[in-house]
C-alpha cells in the first residue's frame, strides 16, 4: 500500500470514527465502555472485510478528506471520549467563517461557470500562499492557535505529498467540512436571531 | 518560558518554517513549457491507394464502446476499449487486443482492468468503469488512462492512470488523478494525451457535474496532476481533443452539447497551451458526439466525426489544409445507403492514429456490439470516386 493510500484511508477512517462518536451517545456510557465502542468502530472501519475496509468505501464516496476535516474529526472523537472540548467556541466560530469564505471563493468557480479557476491556483501560486500566510499571521496574533496548527499541518502534509493530490486546496478544505461550517454558521445565526426576537423588550 | 509562551512563539516558528517551504516549492516550480515537437517525420505513403477494415474480436461482451489505441514496437497497434453487459454495468471491463500489420489480424481480446481489480488497487470502492485512453508519457512509456465511478452516473467519474514498461503486456497499479476540488468527481477523458517540452505529459479532460467544460491537465513524471488550464467553460462543451503543430500552436476540437445549431467546437492556443481562445462553432455538424483528430505527416489535419446534426449514423472523414479554418469532407466510413451496416446504426467515438510508416488507423464503435478498425493511406483519402 502506498503512503498516500494509507494516509487517505486513515483520514476517511477518522472521519468515520467521528460520525460514529457523534451518532452514539458516548457520554452516557462509562469511560471504559466509550473506549471499547470506539475501538470496535476503529476495527470495523480499518480491518478489511473481503477486498476493502469500510474506510475504503467511505473514501470511494468522499475522496481524500482535507487536513482540516481530519483535525476537526479527531477533535470530535477526543471530545466525545473525554467530554472535554479541544477547540474554544470563539476559535471554532472564526474557523467556520474562514472555511465558508474559502468555499464560496473556490467551489462555484470550480463548476466551470467562468473562465476563472481558483482551484488551479492550488498547484502553485505565490498569491495564494501569501493570502494563507496573512490569514495565519492574523490567527496567530489573535491567539487562535488551532487555526495556526491546522494551516501548519495542512502545509506540512502538502509539502510531504501525503495525499494523491498536489493541489494545496485539497489539503486545506473539502466539500464536507465546507458544508459543515456553513451549517454551523447558519445554525448559530438562527439561534442569535431567535434569541433577539424572544428577548423581552426594555 | 511559560507554557503559553512556548505555544505562542513555537507556533510562530513552525509557521515560518512551513511557509518558507511553501514559498520555496512555489518558486522552484518549473515554468510551463510549450508542446513537444512532433514525432520524427514518417515515411511518405506509397502512391497506390490502400484500404483495409476489420472488426476487433469480442467473444463475451454484449456491449462495447470507446476504443483507443497506440502504436507500439514493431509497428504494431495496441487497442483498448470497454465492454460488458451494457454501458455502466458492474461487469464492464477494459479489454485490449494487439494488431499485427504484417498479418493484418487482431489478437484475441484480453481483460486489462475490471471494477474489482480497480477498487482493490486504488484502495477505494469502485462501482463501474468507463472510457479508456491510451498514449505515451514523456518518458515514452505506454499509458492507459481510464474512467471509474464510485457514486452516481458519469458525472461522478474520476480518471486513473496506469503505466506499462513492456508495451502493454503487464501494467503497474493504477493511481488516481486529482483534478477537481469537489470530491474529485466529474473528470472524464476521451482525447489522447500529448507531450510538453519539459517533463510534463498533457491530458485533455472534461467535467460533467452541473457544467460541461474542458480542461488540459499537466502531469509530472509520476503521473500526478501539477497544473491545469481551462479550455472552455459553461454547460455545452466536452471531450476535448488537442492537436499541437508547433511548440506554441495547437488547435482543439470539442463535442457540443448546447442549443442548435449543433456544430463541432474549435479552440486555439498560440502560447503553448497557457491560454486558449473561446470556443467557436465550425461549419461541421456534431450530434453531441465524440470527435477524433490528428495532424498528418504532411501537415494537414484529419478529423473523424459524425456528419449529421442529430444522429450517429454517418461517420465521415474531413481534411483541413489550413489548420482548421476550412474543411473538406473526403470520405464516409459508415452510413452509405445500401451498404451493410451494424444491427444498431450507431458509429461513434472515433480514434485516429497515424503510424510511423504513414498508415492511418481509425477505430470506432460499430453498432455498440463491436469495435471496427479501418486503415488507409493518404492516397486513399484523396482518391477520386
Amino acid at each position: 500500500m502506498s503512503a498516500s493510500d494509507a494516509f487517505g484511508l486513515f483520514g476517511c477512517g477518522v472521519l468515520g470514527l467521528a460520525v460514529v462518536a457523534t451518532l452514539i451517545p458516548l457520554r452516557r456510557l462509562p469511560a471504559g465502555a466509550r473506549y471499547v465502542v470506539m475501538l470496535a468502530a476503529a476495527f470495523a472501519l480499518f480491518i478489511p472485510f473481503g477486498d476493502l475496509p469500510a474506510a475504503a468505501y467511505l473514501r470511494g464516496v468522499t475522496g481524500d478528506v482535507s487536513v482540516t476535516t481530519l483535525v476537526l474529526a479527531g477533535c470530535a472523537c477526543i471530545a466525545r471520549l473525554t467530554g472535554k472540548a479541544l477547540i474554544e467556541p470563539r476559535e471554532r466560530q472564526v474557523l467556520y467563517q474562514l472555511l465558508a469564505l474559502a468555499a464560496l471563493f473556490l467551489y462555484p468557480f470550480a463548476l466551470g461557470w467562468t473562465p476563472f479557476d481558483p482551484y488551479s491556483l492550488g498547484y502553485g501560486s505565490i498569491g495564494l500562499v501569501t493570502v494563507l500566510l496573512m490569514v495565519t499571521l492574523a490567527a496567530w496574533r489573535a491567539k487562535l492557535y488551532v487555526i495556526v496548527f491546522i494551516v501548519i499541518a495542512a502545509a506540512l502534509a502538502y509539502l510531504a505529498g501525503a495525499y494523491e493530490s498536489r493541489n494545496l486546496w485539497d489539503y486545506l478544505i473539502d466539500p464536507l467540512v465546507s458544508v459543515y461550517a456553513l451549517i454551523r454558521l447558519l445554525s448559530g445565526l438562527r439561534h442569535r436571531l431567535s434569541g433577539k426576537v424572544t428577548q423581552p423588550a426594555g | 518560558m511559560t507554557r503559553g509562551g512556548w505555544l505562542r512563539w513555537g507556533s510562530l516558528a513552525a509557521a515560518a518554517l512551513v511557509f518558507a517551504g511553501l514559498y520555496v516549492r512555489n518558486l522552484a516550480l518549473p515554468s510551463s513549457g510549450g508542446f513537444a515537437p512532433a514525432q520524427a517525420a514518417r515515411a511518405a505513403s506509397p502512391a497506390a491507394p490502400l484500404y483495409g477494415a476489420e472488426l476487433l474480436p469480442n467473444s463475451t461482451a454484449a456491449s462495447v464502446h470507446s476504443a483507443t489505441a497506440a502504436e507500439i514496437s514493431g509497428g504494431r497497434l495496441r487497442a483498448f476499449w470497454y465492454g460488458g453487459s451494457r454501458e455502466g454495468a458492474p461487469d464492464v471491463a477494459i479489454y485490449s487486443s494487439l494488431y499485427s500489420p504484417k498479418e493484418g489480424t487482431w489478437s484475441p481480446e484480453r481483460v486489462v482492468m475490471t471494477r474489482e481489480i480497480a477498487q482493490r488497487q486504488l484502495r477505494r470502492y469502485v462501482r463501474k468503469l468507463g472510457n479508456p485512453v491510451a498514449g505515451r508519457d514523456r518518458g515514452g512509456r505506454l499509458c492507459l488512462f481510464f474512467v471509474s465511478v464510485s457514486v452516481g452516473g458519469w458525472a461522478g467519474s474520476a480518471v486513473n492512470l496506469m503505466v506499462s514498461e513492456d508495451e502493454g503486456e503487464t501494467w503497474g497499479p493504477p493511481r488516481r488523478l486529482v483534478a477537481s476540488p469537489f470530491f474529485n468527481i466529474s473528470t472524464l477523458v476521451k482525447g489522447p494525451p500529448l507531450q510538453f517540452a519539459g517533463a510534463e505529459t498533457g491530458l485533455p479532460v472534461y467535467h460533467e457535474f452541473l457544467g460541461k467544460f474542458g480542461e488540459l491537465l499537466r502531469l509530472d513524471q509520476l503521473g500526478r496532476v501539477i497544473r491545469k488550464t481551462r479550455l472552455s467553460w459553461g454547460q455545452s462543451s466536452l471531450q476535448p481533443v488537442i492537436v499541437p503543430r508547433s511548440e506554441a500552436e495547437a488547435v482543439g476540437f470539442m463535442r457540443y452539447a448546447g442549443d442548435p445549431p449543433n456544430r463541432i467546437l474549435m479552440i486555439r492556443t498560440s502560447d503553448g497551451g497557457a491560454h486558449w481562445s473561446a470556443p467557436v462553432k465550425t461549419a461541421l455538424p456534431n450530434p453531441n458526439a465524440a470527435i477524433a483528430s490528428a495532424l498528418l505527416a504532411d501537415g494537414r489535419l484529419l478529423l473523424a466525426f459524425n456528419n449529421a446534426g442529430e444522429n450517429r449514423e454517418d461517420l465521415s472523414l474531413a481534411i483541413s489544409e489550413d489548420f482548421g479554418d476550412t474543411w473538406r469532407v473526403v470520405r464516409r466510413l459508415e452510413g452509405d445507403p445500401g451498404s451493410p451496416g451494424a444491427p444498431v446504426a450507431e458509429y461513434s467515438y472515433p480514434w485516429i492514429v497515424q503510424d510511423r510508416a504513414g498508415e492511418i488507423h481509425v477505430l470506432y464503435t460499430w453498432g455498440r456490439s463491436r469495435i471496427k478498425h479501418v486503415h488507409f493511406n493518404t492516397a486513399w483519402l484523396e482518391e477520386r470516386r
